[in-house]
């Protein structure tokens, strides 16, 4: 009789054992398929997450490419730009270095002469007065005959006389009526401002073509 | 006989002592694991998020690299028409002083 209740008991507690160790292996089957289904919950949200900042990255990598384009674009057309400025600008300081050349020489007397007869003309003549630099104050010029010439061109009676203010300029000459409210501005200085425009575009052409 | 029922009924007692202890841990393993789960959800959420965002580095890196490259390129041949007209300029340059001369004195 004892030894089948013993073999009972042995079948109850192994039983007993075999469904503990299941309840805790489900136990633990439970948990790790909570934490897979979680972890896996965490991937998908951040999935959706991530394909904004995937978006918002291409955005501002397409931003940044533009603005490097932009600044390389502005980058070279300033470098050419620039060169073609040089260029022009020695030209520019050429053609002064050639004028300051030319009042040295014979040829300049009437070129100045004819100057003044122009702006004396454009002043309609009547009684005048040159302006000229220290150096050119010093140079022969016929102011009677130029003061005739610009009487015949204009029909007006014209005097034509130096002034003792001298003027800070390369050459050519500046000529005003006597009480100084009309000048007419012929120095080589100012024509070069005045023709800037012109001339820079005539040097352009001229220079790259 | 009753000493056999009353070993059953021991062995039968420490069977149930077994199955509520292992319910018992069973339990507390679940419990345990209730702040594992958060955890599970935000570590693999971070891991995906730092993931795509080093991703999103990389890909404007590589943006801006190519983009540097194209400027390289653009201010090389900047330089080589720069270049050009400089080369051009010096071989007119007498013409464009002579001419320039010319309007000035007309």
């Amino acid at each position: 009789m004892m030894e089948s209740a013993r073999a009972i008991t042995e079948v109850i507690l192994q039983e007993a054992r075999k469904l503990a160790e299941h309840i805790i292996q489900e136990a633990q089957q439970s948990v790790e398929d909570t934490l897979e289904k979680q972890r896996q919950r965490g991937i998908n949200r951040a999935n959706e997450v991530a394909q904004s900042i995937f978006k918002k990255a291409e955005n501002e990598a397409e931003v940044i490419k533009l603005r490097i384009m932009a600044e390389a674009k502005i980058k070279a057309n300033w470098a050419v730009l620039s060169k073609k400025e040089q260029q022009i600008t020695a030209v520019l300081n050429e053609t002064k270095n050639r004028l300051k050349i030319l009042t040295q020489s014979k040829e300049y007397i009437p070129i100045l002469e004819k100057l003044i007869t122009d702006a004396g003309v454009i002043l309609g003549g009547k009684e005048l007065e040159v302006l000229l630099n220290e150096q050119d104050s010093t140079l022969p010029l016929k102011l009677g005959k130029l003061a005739r010439e610009i009487s015949e061109k204009t029909g007006v009676e014209t005097t034509l006389r130096s002034s003792k203010e001298k003027t800070k300029v390369i050459g050519g000459a500046m000529v005003r009526t006597i009480d100084g409210k009309v000048v007419m501005d012929n120095t080589f200085d100012d024509i070069l401002k005045r023709r800037v425009k012109d001339l820079r575009s005539k040097i352009a052409k001229i220079l790259f073509k | 006989m009753l000493e056999a029922f009353k070993a059953i009924k021991e062995k039968h007692m420490e069977a149930k002592r077994i199955i509520d202890e292992a319910t018992a841990e069973a339990e507390k393993i679940k419990q345990e694991a209730a702040q594992e789960t958060l955890s599970a959800y935000e570590q693999a959420y971070n891991a995906a998020i730092n993931q795509a965002e080093q991703k999103a580095i990389d890909v404007k890196r590589e943006a801006a690299r190519e983009a540097e490259h194209e400027l390289e390129k653009i201010l090389s041949q900047a330089e080589k028409q720069a270049k050009k007209i400089e080369t051009k300029a010096e071989k007119n340059f007498e013409k464009a002083a002579d001419a320039v001369l010319n309007m000035v004195l007309q």
